[in-house]
């Protein structure tokens, strides 16, 4: 009895989907979770979309993966693990902040990846890129100032804690502890 | 020392010419301990990612030893390998690439004629009035905010006059002291090159399709012309016909 509810296949039509909690959710459910055209692959989580066509002004701001593949207008910013992918038809005009930064569109703004920026051969960014490790694919257009390295990061993770120390005492422990990790 | 060497075209070894010609009569060459000549050959550019020996690299770098935390301006298209090389000895890196901008300058100058006629009257469709509207949009750094430009062969493929005020404007963005790598050919190039920083004397030559056609083959008199605000220029020249420069404010 036991051992045939535990060998039910997920996602199974009638079996309700897991909620997708970057807390709860396992590795399995999001891997079967269909992803968005052109967003990540090898993903651990499921990343929330904005889709080609759809234009955004303002401040966006999340704690789980975002993949952008329409316009954004203000800031981006995502705290803890988040990694943001701008789309090939992504097109960002904001200061953009997460953990990874994956762009294979375009970006006009100061690019923080506290981890990782990535350009892709189609990616373009024009503004300051501060991050602690740049990775840059032949054709991508860079066009700014580049910091990178440790000393970078770690300024730049003290201003974003301090900002949202204002704003969300939660996310602000969020954001600390992926500090104390690094 | 060999006969060639004495003539400064050394065979192995010795592939690159190093001539220092001060611009001013009071300049003041500062000459590394290294030989000029002390390099390994130069292959030719043609296959893509071969590594061509640049002294010009080399001399560059020694000019910039002992300088911290300074700062580069990259005006060839953003390569993780020169960006990284640079980032790892303490450089703040800016990326511009220039050309593409000039490119995607000049298409979108098409672009605007063709649709508004009229536009041709308005906007001074001289190569200086050109020149001067591309220079608005590139190159906004402030005054004395450079230690280094790594120009490379760029100024074979824009226009003289685009030359000529991109020259001035560079030389305004650099410190005293500041030092330029340019490239220049010393005929028309067949291919298209772009480059990367592979190591402190190696240089990565990338074959790519041409993004804009050769303009100009400078002579020497017309090189130190153009960066006549300059204190010193030194110049090794390849056996690929490809002319390494270095210019210090």
């Amino acid at each position: 009895m036991w051992k045939k509810e535990d060998s039910k296949p997920e996602g199974v039509s009638g079996a309700p989907a897991s909620p997708i909690n970057s807390s709860t959710s396992s590795s399995t459910a999001a891997a079967n979770m269909p992803s968005p055209s052109g967003a990540p692959q090898g993903s651990s989580r499921t990343a929330a979309c904005i889709s080609q066509g759809i234009k955004i002004k303002g401040e966006v701001t999340g704690s789980e993966d975002l993949f952008v593949d329409g316009v954004v207008e203000g800031k981006l910013s995502l705290t803890t693990n988040s990694c943001l992918t701008i789309g090939p038809n992504g097109h960002v005009k904001a200061d953009v902040l997460a953990r990874e930064v994956i762009v294979r569109g375009k970006i006009e703004g100061k690019v923080t990846g506290r981890d990782r920026v990535q350009l892709g051969s189609t990616g373009e960014i024009t503004g300051e890129v501060q991050t602690d490790r740049l990775a840059i694919e032949d054709g991508a257009l860079l066009r700014g100032k580049v910091e990178a390295g440790r000393q970078t990061t770690k300024s730049a993770e003290i201003k974003a804690s301090a900002a949202t120390a204002t704003g969300k005492a939660v996310d602000a422990t969020a954001l600390n502890s992926g500090t104390a990790a690094d | 020392m060999s006969f060639l060497h004495k003539l400064g075209l050394g065979m192995g070894s010795g592939t690159t010419r190093g001539v220092s010609l001060p611009i001013h009569a009071n300049s003041r060459a500062r000459t590394p301990g290294a030989p000029i000549s002390a390099v390994g050959p130069a292959r030719s550019p043609e296959s893509p990612g071969s590594a061509r020996v640049s002294n010009g690299l080399k001399e560059f770098l020694w000019n910039l030893d002992g300088l911290g935390r300074g700062s580069l301006l990259d005006l060839g298209p953003a390569s993780q390998t020169t960006l990284n090389f640079f980032i790892e000895r303490g450089f703040r890196v800016s990326s511009e690439d220039i050309l593409r901008g000039w490119k995607a300058f000049l298409t979108e100058e098409e672009r605007r004629l063709r649709e508004d006629v009229s536009a041709c009257e308005t906007l001074d469709m001289t190569p200086t009035g050109r020149a001067t509207r591309f220079l608005v949009e590139n190159l906004k750094y402030s005054r004395a905010s450079f230690d280094a430009v790594l120009l490379w062969d760029l100024l074979d493929y824009l226009e003289p006059m685009l030359v000529k005020q991109m020259v001035a404007s560079l030389t305004e963005l650099l410190r005293p002291g500041g030092v330029i790598l340019a490239m220049f050919h010393s005929k028309k190039p067949e291919g298209f090159q772009r480059y990367r920083v592979a190591d402190s004397h190696t240089l990565q030559v990338i074959s790519t399709p041409v993004i804009c056609p050769p303009q100009k083959v400078y002579q020497n008199r017309e090189i130190q012309d153009l960066f006549t605000r300059f204190r010193t220029m030194k110049s090794f020249v390849g056996r690929d016909q490809l002319r390494e420069s270095l210019f210090i404010k």
